[in-house]
């Protein structure tokens, strides 16, 4: 029971970044990935790559929950998320497939330009 | 946009989205918001309705495939998620009680810094760091 407790257990900067990511996220408005993947690399000394990983699955029970509290019945469009999701499905294992063997200062590079677009962007929405 | 041209964008985009998703570890409600709610013309509110239900599917298929190539910890990234999940709900209820938009420019610029700052990383680890084959 309690190596089952310890395997439950989050290292404490995992614990902080979790639940620091998740306020910032839901208060903002913006998805978590790019708040907790900064702090993964920057503070806790993940890999660039095992961050990106631990932030995509990390988004799976985050987007659970934005789902049940916001209620998405009545404002989702169905069909046109099937259409996104057609897509985003194929795209998505192509993605992890170039996260795989992406060389990591590349992906350091890329995902620094992606944040100053979305700073960018964020910044002329005020 | 109608019909099935607007469904041949949508899953064009769509794909655009999957790849900035599985590659970068993000949700994609950056990139799909303001496609729908400038490119299609949904309202706010049913543009981040429709991006939840398609950040999930996405987010598992890319997770999916990453366990699959051995990258990362799907177990550990999961239990990571159920403590932002919380944190989620609690940043939401505080959202309502405070000005937004002051705190998204104060965040934005942090992202701004942020971004900058890995990219400088990067590129300086491609001169200093020759030695790994």
């Amino acid at each position: 029971m309690r190596d089952r407790l310890h395997s439950l257990a989050l290292d404490p900067k995992l614990l902080a970044i979790g639940l620091g990511g998740g306020l910032l996220s839901g208060l903002l408005g913006v998805g978590g990935g790019i708040i907790m993947v900064p702090l993964l690399v920057l503070w806790a000394a993940y890999s660039q790559r095992d961050a990106h990983a631990l932030s995509l699955g990390a988004i799976i029970p985050i987007s659970i929950a934005g789902i049940a509290t916001y209620g998405v019945a009545g404002e989702v469009r169905y069909w046109q998320a099937l259409g996104l999701a057609a897509g985003s499905i194929v795209g998505a294992r192509i993605g992890a497939g170039w996260l795989a063997r992406i060389d990591e200062r590349l992906l350091k590079i890329v995902f620094g330009a992606f944040l100053v677009g979305v700073a960018a962007l964020m910044g002329a929405r005020g | 946009m109608t019909g099935p041209t607007l469904y041949v964008a949508l899953a064009a985009f769509g794909v655009v989205v999957g790849v900035a998703s599985g590659l970068l570890g993000v949700g994609g409600g950056t990139l799909i918001v303001p496609f729908l709610t400038l490119a299609v013309g949904f309202s706010q509110h049913s543009a981040e309705a429709t991006s939840l239900l398609v950040i999930l599917p996405t987010a598992v298929a890319g997770s999916l495939a990453l366990r699959r190539r051995g990258v990362g910890d799907l177990g550990l990234a999961l239990r990571f998620g159920v403590v932002g999940a919380v944190g989620s709900v609690l940043g939401a209820l505080l959202a309502l009680a405070l000005p937004a938009s002051t705190l998204r420019l104060v965040f934005a610029v942090f992202v701004g810094v942020v971004g900058l700052r890995l990219a400088r990383d990067g590129l300086r680890g491609e001169h200093a760091d020759d030695v790994r084959s």
